[in-house]
C-alpha cells in the first residue's frame, strides 16, 4: 500500500478558500500590528543599518537558525533553542503540506508526500512536535516553578505558554484522531512511523468510528484558528520577539566594539548633546526595546545589579521602551534614573551575553551625555574634583603635569622630547605616571623591554589622560580636548608603534581616537610582550607559580585578547586555574566607565565580589594586566579581608621577576 | 618707628588676638600705640596712647565709619606702621586705609628682615620678602606668627569720635554651629585631610583617634565635602587648638588650618608628599600613603 | 542692572613652583593656570543673581594679564557672563595690589557698574587687598569674605565668615563691591552648550597701560620655598620600619604616650 495521506481528510477541500481568507486576515492583522511599532521605533533618530546587506542577511540566518546567541546560556537557552527548532520544523511540514496540496498536486499533478520520504516527513514532524512539546515543558517547570530570581512573568507569559501548548497538543490529537479511524486501520506499518500520533490513535481509537470524525473536524478548525490567532498577535506580545530579536542579528553593528559616536562639537547648529528625550536616541535604540525578550541574562551577569546597585541593563532597554511606547514626551533620565546611569561600569558584559544584538552601553553613554554635557552633573563631587583635574593637569589626581615624566627617572627610557629615536612609544597612562603601585608595574615593562633590546620612548609630560573615563562619563568635550592635545604630541614624532600598559588607553588611541584621524599602531603589552617571547627576542627563565587570571573588560571583552597574556604567564611558568567566571564571562573589577573615579556608594563593593571569586580558586596569586583592575584588586583585598590569602600581581611583574639574565 | 596698632574686639568683648600685635611691635622694637573700637570698660593694659571709639556708637563692623576714626587717629599720631591682624575684620579694614593713605600694604606677614617684610604665597607653599615703597606702610601680620605679649600698664586713653555716615549696616552675629567636640582643650588631636580620599576613610582616622585616646579633628575640606560636620573643624574658621600632640593625617597644610595647630606640643604628619607645607610645621613628617601606615599604627596602639 | 566679576588666572597650587631670574615671583614655565578658585565664586554668584532676576543684569566679566587669561575669561563666559574685557598685561606678575586695583576702578569708573564681585583673594599672591582698594577707588561701599548674599530692591545682604564659625550679616546699598569666599555656592560645571555659545561672546581687549599708569606701591623680591622648621624630621621607609620609629620618637617626645 502506498505510504501517503489524504490531505484534508475529513474536512474535505472546500475549507481551502476559507482556510486562506482567514490567512489572509492574520498575516494582515500581524502586518498592522508591526506597523503601530514602526510608528514607535520611527520616533527615533535615523541611522543607516542597512548598509552591507549581504553579510548582515549571512550572519541573521547564523544567529537565528543556528540559534548561536541563545544557546550560549544552558539554562533556559537549551529549551529555547529546541523548541524553536521542534516548532520551526512542525511550521515547515505544514507549509509542505500546503504546498503540496494547495500548489503541487492541483497545478502540476506532483505528489512528493509519498513513499519513503513521506515515512521520514511523518516522522520528523512527529518527533519535532514531541520535541517542542517537551522544551515547552521544561520552559513551563523553569519559569513557572523554579522560578529563576530576576525572572519577570508577566500575563502575556501565562497566554503564551498556554497557546503554544494548545497548538502542539491539538496538532497532536488531529493527527491521533486521523489515524485512528484511517491508517491504524488501513495502513498499520506507516503508523508506526508517526510514533506520537499513534500512541494519540490508540488511545483515542476506544471513542470510535461514529464520534472520532466530527472530534476531527472540530479540533482542525481549531488548531488552524489558534495557528492564525498566533500569527495574528505576534506583534502585540513578547512573540514579537521572533521578528524583533531576529531583525536585530541583521542590524547589529559591525564596527569593533566599543565603538562610540564621536559628536562634531564644530557643529554649531546642534542643541542637544546626548539622549534627553527617546527622540534624541535612534530608531535601532528603540527597535532594540522591542527585540528584548526580557531573558535577563544582561541582567544576571551585570557587575552593579549582582551588587545591589540601582541598575540592571535589562531594565534600561524596558524603561525607554515603555516610555517610547506610552510617554515619549517624559525624561529618559527620569525614567532610568541618574542612579542606574552613573552605576554602569561599560563593562559590557550585558551587551556581550545578550541573545538579541542589543545595544545597552551605548544607550546608557548617551543619556550619560545628556547629564554630563547639558546638565553639568556627576555621579559625585569626587569626579567633578578628578575631572577638573584632568581639565588642568591633565590627570585625574590634580598632580602637576609637569611631574608627569618623574616616575621613569633612572630608567632605561627616554623622553620623546629629548631623544625619539626609538622603538615603541609607551603611553605610560596617568596610574603608571602617578599611582606608585602602578609606577612600578610600568618600571618593571621598561626592565622587560629593556631586556629585549626595545628602544622605549614616553611623553613625560608632554602626554595627558586619554580621556577614556571622562568620555565613558559623558564628557564628551573634555575627551576631545585631551585627545586632540595627544594626537597633537604624539604626531609631531615619527612614532611607529605605541604601547600600552593600560587596556583602557589601548581602547582609546587604538579605536577611538581613529575617529579623531589618528593611525599609528596600538597595542597592548600583553600581546607585545607575547610576541617578544615568540619571537625569541625575550628568554625567561621559567619559575612555577600558581595563578588565576583576571580578563580585564577591555581587553577581554572590547579586544577578543585572551590567549596572549595566558601564554605569557605560562611561558613564565605558570599554572593556570581559571576561575568561575573568566574570558568573555568575566566580572568586571568596578572601575570601568569612569568609575574608576567615583567612590562606589551604592550596593556593596564590586571589587570584593571579584576577589572573592578569585580567592574561590584557591590560587595564592591573582594576575592582572590593567592598572584599574589592579588598583581594584589591591583595595578589595584589603577591604574583603583576602590579606595574606591572596596577592594581585601584574603581568609584567610576573615577567620581569623571570628574565634570564 | 612708630606704630600704630589696630586692636579687635568682637561681641561686646577685647580679642586675644590684640595681644600679639604687641608682641608685633616688641619684636620689631618699636613704639606702639594702639586704635581699638571698642570699651572703656575693657581696655588691653599697655604703656601708650590708646585711641579708644565707642563700639556702642559706631559698632563692630562699620568699615567706612572706622577708616574715618582710623585716618583721625592716623593723623594725630603720624605712625611710620599701622599694623593690623590678618583676619576678618584686619583685611577688612586695611586696605581702605591704605587707599585713602595711598601708601603701600602688605599683607599676611609672618616676619621681617630690615625694611622687608615675609609673607607666604602660593597657598604657603613659597615665601618671599615685600619691602613697601612708600615712606608709610600697612600692614596685617598672621595670626599666630608672632607671640603674644601682655605687658600691663595703663594707656593714655584718646577717645575719637565722627558724624560721618555710615554705608554699611550691622545686621548682627550668627552664632557658630554647635560643636559636639571640644577639640580646643583636648591632649590628642587628630585630624583628616582631603588626603583621605574619601568618606569611609574617616574611620579609618578615627580608630588612630581612639587608639591614642584622643579627639578627632579635620581640616576644612574635609567638613566642606561633608565627611564630617563643622564641629570637628580645626583652622582658622574652625577652632584653634593646642594639644599636646597633634596627628595630621593627609593634611597638606593650608595656612589657615596652620594657624588653627601650630602651637601644638608636638606635631606629626602623615602626608605622601614630602613637600606638602605641613611639613613646615611638623616635628617628624612620616612619608607614607596613610591608608597603609594609619592602621599599622593603630594596630600597634590598641 | 549692569554687574562686573573680576576674575584673576592663577597656577594650580599643585605646580613644581620655581622662582624667576629676579626671584621676585615664580617662573611660568611648567606652571598650569587655572580660575583663581575664590573668583569661581564670584563668578557664580554674578551668574545666580542674573537668573534669580530672569537674565535682565548684563555680567561683565574682567581678567588682566597675557594671552593665557582668554582660557579663564572663556570659562567665565562659559558660566553665565554675557561680556568679556580682557586687560592686556604682559607683565601682570610684577604689578602688585594697588596697580591692579587702578587699573579696574580706571576702567570701571564711567560704567556705573550697580555691582561688583570679586574673590576674597586670589591663591597665589593672597594679599586680599584688590577688591577693597577697587571699591575706594570707585568711592563705593564694599564687604569682604562673603559666605551668604542676596539681593533685593538695590540693597545687599550679605553674610561674612569671621573667625570661629561665628557669621556676621551685613547690609550695603549698591552700587557696591563684595568679595567671595569659599562656602558662598558651589558653581556649576559648564554645559557644552554653553561652552559653545561663549566662543561667540565679545571680548574686549584693552592696554593695562592705557587705563592706569600708577607707580607700584611695593617691591617683591626673594621668592623662595620656606624654610623647613628646625625639629622636622622627615621619615621615610616601609610602613612597618615608619611605624616602629614614629613610636620611639613619641614615647621619647611626647609625654601622652608612655
Amino acid at each position: 500500500m502506498d505510504a501517503t495521506r489524504e490531505i484534508y481528510w475529513n474536512v474535505g477541500h472546500g475549507v481551502v478558500a476559507v482556510m486562506y481568507l482567514l490567512t489572509i486576515a492574520a498575516v494582515s492583522g500581524a502586518a498592522f500590528g508591526f506597523k503601530e511599532r514602526l510608528e514607535i521605533w520611527r520616533q527615533g533618530k535615523p541611522l543607516d543599518r542597512f548598509d552591507r546587506r549581504g553579510d548582515r542577511a549571512q550572519r541573521m540566518l547564523a544567529t537565528v537558525f543556528g540559534q548561536t546567541r541563545v544557546f550560549r546560556v544552558k539554562d533556559g537557552g537549551v529549551f529555547h533553542s529546541l523548541f524553536f527548532w521542534g516548532f520551526l520544523t512542525l511550521l515547515a511540514g505544514t507549509m509542505l503540506i500546503m504546498v503540496q496540496a494547495d500548489f503541487l498536486l492541483p497545478l502540476f499533478r506532483v505528489t512528493i508526500l509519498k513513499g519513503n520520504f513521506y515515512r521520514y516527513f511523518s516522522l520528523v514532524l512527529d518527533l519535532a512536535g514531541l520535541v517542542a512539546i517537551v522544551m515547552l515543558g521544561g520552559l513551563f517547570v523553569r519559569r513557572f516553578l523554579i522560578k529563576p530570581k530576576g525572572l519577570e512573568t508577566v500575563a502575556d507569559d501565562y497566554r503564551i505558554h498556554a497557546l503554544l501548548f494548545t497548538i502542539l497538543i491539538t496538532g497532536f490529537l488531529i493527527e491521533g484522531s486521523r489515524m485512528a479511524v484511517t491508517e491504524l486501520k488501513q495502513n498499520p506499518d506507516l503508523a508506526l512511523w508517526s510514533p506520537v500520533g499513534y500512541v494519540f490513535a490508540q488511545a483515542l481509537s476506544s471513542l470510535g468510528d461514529g464520534a472520532l470524525p466530527g472530534l476531527h473536524k472540530v479540533l482542525w478548525w481549531f488548531h488552524l484558528l489558534l495557528g492564525l490567532g498566533f500569527i495574528s498577535v505576534i506583534p502585540r506580545t513578547k512573540l514579537r520577539h521572533i521578528l524583533t530579536t531576529s531583525g536585530n542579528s541583521f542590524l547589529a553593528p559591525f564596527e569593533p566594539k566599543g565603538t562610540i559616536g564621536t559628536i562634531n562639537l564644530e557643529d554649531e547648529s546642534i542643541e542637544q548633546f546626548g539622549a534627553s528625550k527617546i527622540t534624541d536616541l535612534t530608531w535601532k535604540d528603540l527597535f532594540d526595546s522591542d527585540a528584548c525578550t526580557s531573558c535577563k541574562r544582561c541582567q544576571d551577569r551585570c557587575p552593579a545589579y549582582s551588587t545591589d546597585k540601582p541598575l540592571s541593563p535589562m531594565k534600561v532597554i524596558k524603561a525607554i521602551g515603555s516610555v517610547a511606547e506610552t510617554s515619549p514626551k517624559k525624561g529618559l533620565v527620569e525614567a532610568v534614573t541618574a542612579d542606574a546611569l552613573w552605576s554602569c561600569t561599560t563593562c559590557g558584559a550585558c551587551q556581550d551575553i545578550c541573545p538579541a544584538n542589543i545595544e545597552h552601553v551605548n544607550k546608557i553613554l548617551e543619556m550619560r551625555r545628556n547629564l554630563t554635557l547639558m546638565e553639568g552633573e556627576f555621579p559625585g563631587d569626587e569626579v567633578r574634583t578628578a575631572t577638573s583635574n584632568i581639565e588642568v593637569n591633565g590627570n585625574p589626581f590634580g598632580m602637576a603635569y609637569a611631574s608627569r615624566g618623574d616616575w621613569a627617572k633612572g630608567l632605561p627610557v627616554s623622553i620623546m622630547q629629548e631623544n625619539s629615536d626609538v622603538d615603541i612609544l609607551y603611553f605610560a597612562g596617568c596610574y603608571a605616571s602617578f599611582d606608585r603601585r602602578n609606577r612600578e608595574v610600568a618600571a618593571k615593562f621598561l626592565r622587560i623591554c629593556a631586556a629585549a633590546g626595545v628602544k622605549v620612548g614616553i611623553l613625560g609630560k608632554e602626554e595627558k589622560c586619554c580621556g577614556e573615563p571622562v568620555r565613558k562619563l559623558g564628557n564628551e568635550y573634555l575627551y576631545q580636548m585631551v585627545a586632540a592635545e595627544n594626537i597633537e604630541t604624539i604626531k609631531g614624532y615619527k612614532v611607529k608603534r605605541i604601547v600600552t600598559t593600560c587596556p583602557h588607553c589601548f581602547n582609546t588611541l587604538s579605536r577611538d581616537y581613529r575617529d579623531l584621524k589618528f593611525d599609528v599602531p596600538v597595542e597592548h603589552y600583553s600581546t607585545f610582550i607575547n610576541r617578544l617571547i615568540v619571537e625569541k627576542r625575550l628568554k625567561l627563565k621559567p619559575e612555577p607559580f600558581e595563578f588565576t587570571y583576571h580578563d580585564s573588560c577591555y581587553l577581554g571583552r572590547y579586544k577578543d585578547i585572551f590567549e596572549e597574556p595566558r601564554a605569557v604567564l605560562k611561558s613564565a611558568g605558570g599554572k593556570l586555574t581559571e576561575m568561575s567566571r573568566s574570558g568573555y564571562d568575566s566580572f568586571c573589577c568596578s572601575a570601568g566607565g569612569g568609575r574608576i573615579f567615583a567612590e562606589e556608594k551604592l550596593g556593596s563593593r564590586i571589587n570584593v565580589k571579584r576577589v572573592a571569586m578569585a580567592s574561590e580558586t584557591g590560587m595564592p596569586i591573582l594576575a592582572s594586566n590593567c592598572p584599574f583592575c589592579l588598583t581594584m584588586f589591591e583595595d578589595g583585598i584589603k577591604t574583603g579581608g583576602f590579606e595574606g590569602k591572596l596577592k594581585v600581581r601584574d603581568l609584567a611583574e610576573i615577567v620581569a621577576e623571570r628574565i634570564e639574565k | 618707628m612708630k606704630l600704630l596698632l589696630v586692636g579687635e574686639y568682637r561681641e561686646g568683648r577685647l580679642l586675644d588676638i590684640t595681644a600679639e600685635l604687641m608682641g608685633f611691635a616688641a619684636a620689631i622694637g618699636g613704639e606702639a600705640s594702639l586704635f581699638l573700637v571698642g570699651s572703656a570698660e575693657e581696655v588691653p593694659a599697655f604703656n601708650g596712647t590708646l585711641y579708644l571709639v565707642d563700639a556702642k556708637v559706631y559698632g563692630e563692623y562699620n568699615p567706612e565709619v572706622h577708616k574715618q576714626l582710623l585716618l583721625k587717629a592716623v593723623q594725630e599720631e603720624n605712625p611710620d606702621l599701622v599694623v593690623f591682624v590678618h583676619s576678618s575684620y584686619g583685611w577688612d579694614l586695611a586696605p581702605r586705609l591704605a587707599a585713602s593713605l595711598k601708601v603701600a600694604q602688605v599683607s599676611e606677614v609672618i616676619g621681617f628682615a630690615g625694611n622687608a617684610y615675609e609673607v607666604g604665597c602660593c597657598n604657603a607653599k613659597m615665601h618671599r620678602n615685600v619691602t613697601p615703597l612708600t615712606s608709610k606702610a600697612v600692614i596685617t601680620i598672621q595670626a599666630g606668627a608672632f607671640p603674644a605679649l601682655q605687658e600691663g600698664g595703663t594707656p593714655v586713653v584718646k577717645v575719637l569720635s565722627t558724624d560721618v555716615a555710615s554705608t554699611t549696616e550691622f545686621v548682627g552675629y550668627e552664632p557658630a554651629e554647635a560643636r559636639d567636640v571640644n577639640l580646643a582643650k583636648a591632649e590628642i588631636v587628630v585630624s583628616a585631610g582631603r588626603g583621605i580620599g574619601k568618606k569611609e576613610n574617616i574611620e579609618v582616622i578615627r580608630s588612630l583617634a581612639k587608639a591614642f585616646g584622643g579627639e578627632l579633628g579635620a581640616s576644612r575640606p574635609v567638613v566642606d565635602a561633608g565627611w564630617i560636620d563643622h564641629g570637628h573643624q580645626v583652622g582658622s574658621t574652625g577652632q584653634t587648638v593646642t594639644p599636646k600632640l597633634y596627628v595630621a593625617c593627609g593634611i597638606s597644610g593650608s595656612i589657615q588650618h596652620l594657624a588653627g595647630m601650630k602651637k601644638s606640643g608636638f606635631i606629626l604628619a602623615i602626608n605622601k608628599d614630602k613637600d606638602a607645607p605641613i611639613g613646615e610645621v611638623a616635628d617628624v613628617l612620616v612619608v607614607a600613603d596613610l591608608l597603609q601606615f594609619v592602621p599599622a599604627l593603630t594596630a600597634k596602639l590598641s | 542692572m549692569k554687574i562686573l566679576v573680576c576674575i584673576k588666572q592663577v597656577p594650580d597650587m599643585e605646580s613644581p613652583f620655581r622662582p624667576n631670574g629676579s626671584a621676585t615671583w615664580f617662573d611660568e614655565s611648567d606652571l598650569a593656570f587655572r580660575m583663581n578658585e575664590y573668583d569661581e565664586y564670584a563668578v557664580e554668584e554674578a551668574v545666580r543673581l542674573k537668573e534669580q532676576l530672569g537674565g535682565e543684569p548684563e555680567i561683565t566679566v574682567l581678567s588682566i594679564g597675557p594671552d593665557r587669561v582668554i582660557e579663564a575669561i572663556k570659562k567665565a563666559l562659559a558660566i553665565g557672563c554675557d561680556r568679556a574685557v580682557h586687560i592686556l598685561e604682559p607683565e601682570v606678575a610684577s604689578r602688585e595690589p594697588w596697580q591692579i586695583a587702578s587699573i579696574i576702578a580706571a576702567y570701571a569708573r564711567d560704567k556705573q557698574f550697580d555691582l561688583l564681585f570679586t574673590g576674597m583673594q586670589s591663591q597665589d599672591r593672597g594679599s586680599a587687598q584688590v577688591g577693597v582698594l577697587v571699591a575706594e577707588l570707585l568711592g563705593i561701599p564694599s564687604t569682604t569674605t562673603l559666605v551668604g548674599f542676596a539681593w533685593a530692591d538695590g540693597v545687599v545682604t550679605a553674610t561674612r565668615e569671621l573667625e570661629g564659625g561665628v557669621k556676621g550679616k551685613v547690609r550695603l546699598r549698591t552700587p557696591a563691591l563684595v568679595t567671595c569666599q569659599l562656602g558662598l555656592n558651589s558653581p556649576r560645571y559648564p554645559t557644552l552648550p554653553n561652552i559653545m555659545k561663549a566662543r561667540k561672546k565679545e571680548i574686549t581687549t584693552l592696554q593695562a597701560g592705557e587705563l592706569s599708569s600708577e607707580k607700584p606701591l611695593t617691591g617683591s623680591a626673594a621668592f623662595r620655598h620656606p624654610e623647613k622648621k628646625g625639629s622636622g624630621v622627615v621619615l621615610e621607609g616601609s610602613v612597618d620600619e615608619l611605624v616602629e620609629k614614629v613610636l620611639v620618637i613619641l614615647k621619647d617626645k611626647t609625654a601622652v604616650l608612655r
